[in-house]
């Protein structure tokens, strides 16, 4: 087993493509002709604490086979392979023409400032509002409207019933429902069936309401629950179409304690209905001067537990897509799986803040000074022209 | 399992927990709240009493106006489509007035008690156009305020209601006899006198027979409601004049001024049998569908001692030590289920008003036309999505779930079995409700408070434990209206 040098050797460890040490950008500069407040940007959610050692798995990493024996593969058990380094799910493998296109790339061992609680609320409460603590009230998101220059680019909207916190705060910003409400994810029924393991009559019913098409349909029907991704992706596309610039919405179901491979395809499948459709719905046209940005609120531990999933923990994943960017590529610096190169000793090690790839999408797409992007928007984030996401 | 006494009394007695609201838990406390709810005006119909009499005589007369016009050949579809469309949206409005009654009233006792009887005395909506407007007053001015005195009252209030002679068709009975009989061929209908000995009073399989069914049918005979003044009014061509027997008493007309039918009520409710009938059911309903006969005939007792003030009825059920113990046997009903929930996120005022106005918005009423003109197309799509958010989680889930306001199956009410709201269908139902309810209200929420507030010491330890794992805080308030507990009473 040989280490690609990049991994080795980087010191900003900007990793960029297994083969290649030079650090390469998330984004082109703006040499494309964008008509002045014509770029978009969209964010997804991934609630639950999506799992990227599953998603773009370190297959060559040496300690990623003995972390996670049954959850891992190779490229020779299905894996599809990115970079020789990392490998992509093949539950993903709907995503594949993005990737060839150069219009999708990951950010391994990222997170928000969050740190050794490992709750989901204030882990999606930090991620939303931006912060370097719990004490901010408004979603960054939200903030950002107010430093966009131009204000054509300021029209905003959250594809859900109401508005969710990352678009919150004083700024006009519309939320639009596509009325696909009921469709539950894997890891929420799972916790409905621990809810009700102790009440025999509702244990019953709910195990029934599992069998029948009814309730599937109603419950967790993989058609019903993509159409209703499909649905919020379109909706969002069709509103960044018109007169939006700014769209957000939510995937559910990362939650993947027990069982996950067959949770964690679930989700992923929605995870690529959710990019295939927005292409698809922006058109050719728009999906160019398009970025979008899907995060989660922390990772999963770098191993197995004894239910074959995963438990909560700190490095995660970020997803950037869209024909604005320069993808194709796995970043970040990858800290390695070594037992000593854990966060605690179980936890894939953060080297990198979201918030810098979010900073350095708005940066591009909306030409907010970083000036204002750390003092507004991400209060506390250090960022400016030479983040590493911005070089090339 | 052991509930604190207030926590109890407000998810067994009343409408659940609300954050801020005291529940006493006690029996002199809930007694209290009758005289409360007795003497406060509802919140429907709209209009208030006078104004949904005047608005429910001009329906009809402009029904039968268009019904002549009909018959002459000249049918005006605009009038009748006009006229649907008003009964339909008074309906609607009444029906969320109703849930925000419940909801807002902090005499959750009283609530109850005006649901339980208003199921207990059956009408429905969907018998006639009319009758969209006409329930609603019914339960306003025939139930509410006579719960909580002597059930003979109530019992006439309720029979001797215009919704109720339409409901059941009394208004279409006439006496085999009687002049109307020969004159339009028309004859007795039983359905009044049936429902009157089986459901109302004296009890399915309590001993009567088709012959006290008939004889019961024909003493109401006479009964007619003047639809232009919506009164019940008494017509002797139309009554039987009797002698009439039943159960051993023996009806007669002497007068001719329809007194008897009023002698038959008071008969029938002081029949012991109404009486175990009556107490049997409301245990039923408030404590587990298979009740100890002791706190039945603590509460008989109760009904013989005060011949059949309901006050003294109901003390007997709540001073009994089974109404404080053993919760959880029971299932909320759909609308207690949905009204719970609401309080339990303390729903404001203004936040269920402003559901009711976006159900208005939708329909071309001025202010949707104004918006619509103000706004186009966008503007009418927004609205027409804001309604139907809001008929999701309000009338079109009590209809999902299979308790829709005002429209029992049958005149026998709605079921009230627990297993009944615990089937597969109905669980999937309360759960999508709670995820819809939780993304619209409860998106800034803290789950685990929310559980403090919606559950109180019910709270199973489990429960509080996965409410604080859950992968959302959208889950987790979901979780907290769709557990067992929260369900339970």
């Amino acid at each position: 087993m040989t280490f690609p040098e990049s991994i080795l050797l980087s010191r900003r460890g900007f990793l960029a493509g297994a083969c290649c040490a030079a650090a390469a950008p998330v984004l082109t500069p703006v040499t494309f002709a964008a008509m002045p407040g014509d770029n978009r940007f969209v964010t997804i959610i991934l609630r639950g604490a999506m799992d990227g050692l599953d998603l773009v798995q370190p297959y060559a990493d040496p300690a990623y086979a003995a972390l996670r024996p049954k959850l891992g593969l190779t490229p020779d058990t299905g894996l599809l392979d990115l970079d020789g380094f990392f490998g992509l799910n093949p539950a993903a493998s709907a995503l594949m023409p993005l990737w060839q296109a150069g219009e999708l790339c990951f950010v391994h061992a990222v997170s928000t400032p969050y740190r050794n609680q490992r709750s989901h609320f204030d882990g999606q409460d930090m991620l939303e509002t931006g912060g370097n603590d719990k004490s901010e009230r408004t979603g960054w998101l939200n903030r950002t409207l107010a430093v966009i220059p131009r204000s054509a680019s300021r029209k905003a909207i959250d594809i859900n019933t109401s508005m969710e916190l990352i678009l919150t705060g004083p700024n006009e910003a519309d939320s639009w429902s596509s009325q696909s409400n009921f469709a539950l994810a894997e890891d929420e029924i799972a916790f409905l069936d621990r809810l009700y393991a102790g009440d025999e009559t509702f244990a019953k019913a709910m195990q029934e309401a599992k069998m029948t098409d009814v309730a599937a349909d109603s419950l967790y029907g993989d058609a019903r629950r993509g159409a209703g991704i499909a649905d919020m992706a379109r909706l969002a596309g069709g509103m960044l179409r018109e007169e939006y610039r700014i769209a957000n919405f939510s995937i559910n179901g990362w939650d993947t304690h027990v069982g996950q491979r067959t949770q964690f395809k679930k989700a992923v499948g929605d995870l690529s209905t959710a990019f295939t459709t927005l292409k698809e719905a922006l058109g050719d046209e728009n999906w160019k001067k398009t970025v979008v940005l899907a995060m989660t609120e922390f990772g999963r531990t770098a191993r197995e537990n004894g239910t074959n999933g995963t438990d909560h923990g700190t490095g995660g994943l970020a997803i950037v897509a869209g024909g604005a960017i320069s993808g194709g590529k796995v970043l970040g610096q990858w800290p390695g799986l070594a037992d000593d190169k854990l966060l605690e000793q179980r936890d894939l090690m953060p080297t990198g803040d979201v918030r810098e790839v979010a900073a350095a999408i708005l940066y591009r797409q909306f030409g907010i000074k970083p000036g204002n992007l750390t003092a507004k928007v991400f209060p506390g984030l250090t960022f400016d022209e030479s983040s590493v996401y911005l070089k090339g | 399992m052991a509930l604190s006494p207030p926590t109890l009394a407000a998810i067994r007695f009343g409408y659940g927990l609300r954050p801020g609201e005291d529940v006493s838990g006690d029996a002199d406390a809930l007694l209290a709240q009758i005289d409360k709810g007795v003497s406060e005006k509802p919140r429907f119909p709209r209009e208030g009493l006078t104004g949904r009499v005047e608005t429910a005589t001009r329906i009809q007369a402009v029904l039968a106006a268009e019904a002549k016009a009909r018959q002459a050949g000249k049918p005006n579809e605009d009038i009748r489509k006009e006229v649907q469309r008003e009964a339909q949206r008074i309906y609607r409005q009444d029906a969320m007035a109703r849930i925000a009654q419940a909801l807002h009233s902090p005499a959750g006792f009283y609530e109850r008690l005006a649901s339980f009887w208003v199921d207990h005395f059956s009408t429905s909506v969907l018998k006639t156009l009319p009758m969209r407007a006409i329930v609603p007053l019914y339960e306003a001015q025939a139930i509410r305020p006579n719960l909580g005195g002597p059930f003979s009252k109530l019992l006439q209030a309720a029979i001797l209601h215009p919704a109720m002679l339409i409901y059941l068709d009394q208004n279409q009975s006439v006496a085999p006899d009687s002049i109307a009989a020969r004159r339009s061929g028309r004859g007795l209908n039983e359905n009044l006198g049936r429902e009157l000995l089986e459901l109302h009073t004296l009890g399915a399989g309590s001993g009567y027979t088709q012959d006290d069914v008939r004889a019961a049918a024909l003493v109401l005979t006479g009964l007619a409601v003047d639809n232009r003044a919506l009164e019940v009014v008494y017509r002797p061509r139309l009554a039987e004049a009797g002698p009439i027997s039943l159960l051993g008493r023996t009806y007669q007309d002497d007068e001719g001024d329809g007194q008897d039918h009023i002698l038959m009520l008071e008969d029938l409710a002081a029949n012991p049998k109404t009486a175990q009938h009556v107490s049997r059911k409301l245990v039923r309903h408030f404590i587990a569908d298979d009740p100890p006969d002791e706190v039945i005939q603590t509460m008989v007792d109760a009904w013989t001692k005060s011949q059949g003030n309901l006050s003294d009825v109901y003390r007997a059920m709540l001073q009994h030590p089974r109404a404080w113990s053993d919760p959880g046997q029971k299932i909320k009903r759909p609308f207690e289920f949905v009204v719970s929930g609401f309080r339990a996120l303390d729903l404001p005022e203004k936040s269920f008003a402003t559901l009711i106005s976006d159900m208005d918005n939708e329909d071309e009423s001025p202010i949707g036309k104004a918006m619509e003109m103000a706004g186009g197309a966008a503007a009418r799509e927004n609205a027409r999505r804001r309604a139907g958010r809001a008929n999701a989680i309000t009338l079109g889930a009590l209809q999902r779930m299979g308790e829709p306001i005002w429209r029992p199956p049958s005149p026998a009410g709605f079921a009230d079995e627990a297993r009944v709201w615990l089937a597969p269908g109905q669980l999937s139902e309360r759960i999508a409700w709670s995820r819809l309810i939780a993304r619209i209200f409860g998106q800034k929420m803290e789950p685990s408070e929310f559980l403090e507030a919606a559950l109180g010491d019910a709270a199973r330890p489990e429960t509080r434990q996965i409410i604080s794992q859950a992968p959302s805080k959208v889950h987790g308030i979901t979780m907290v209206l769709a557990s067992p507990e929260f369900n339970r009473r």
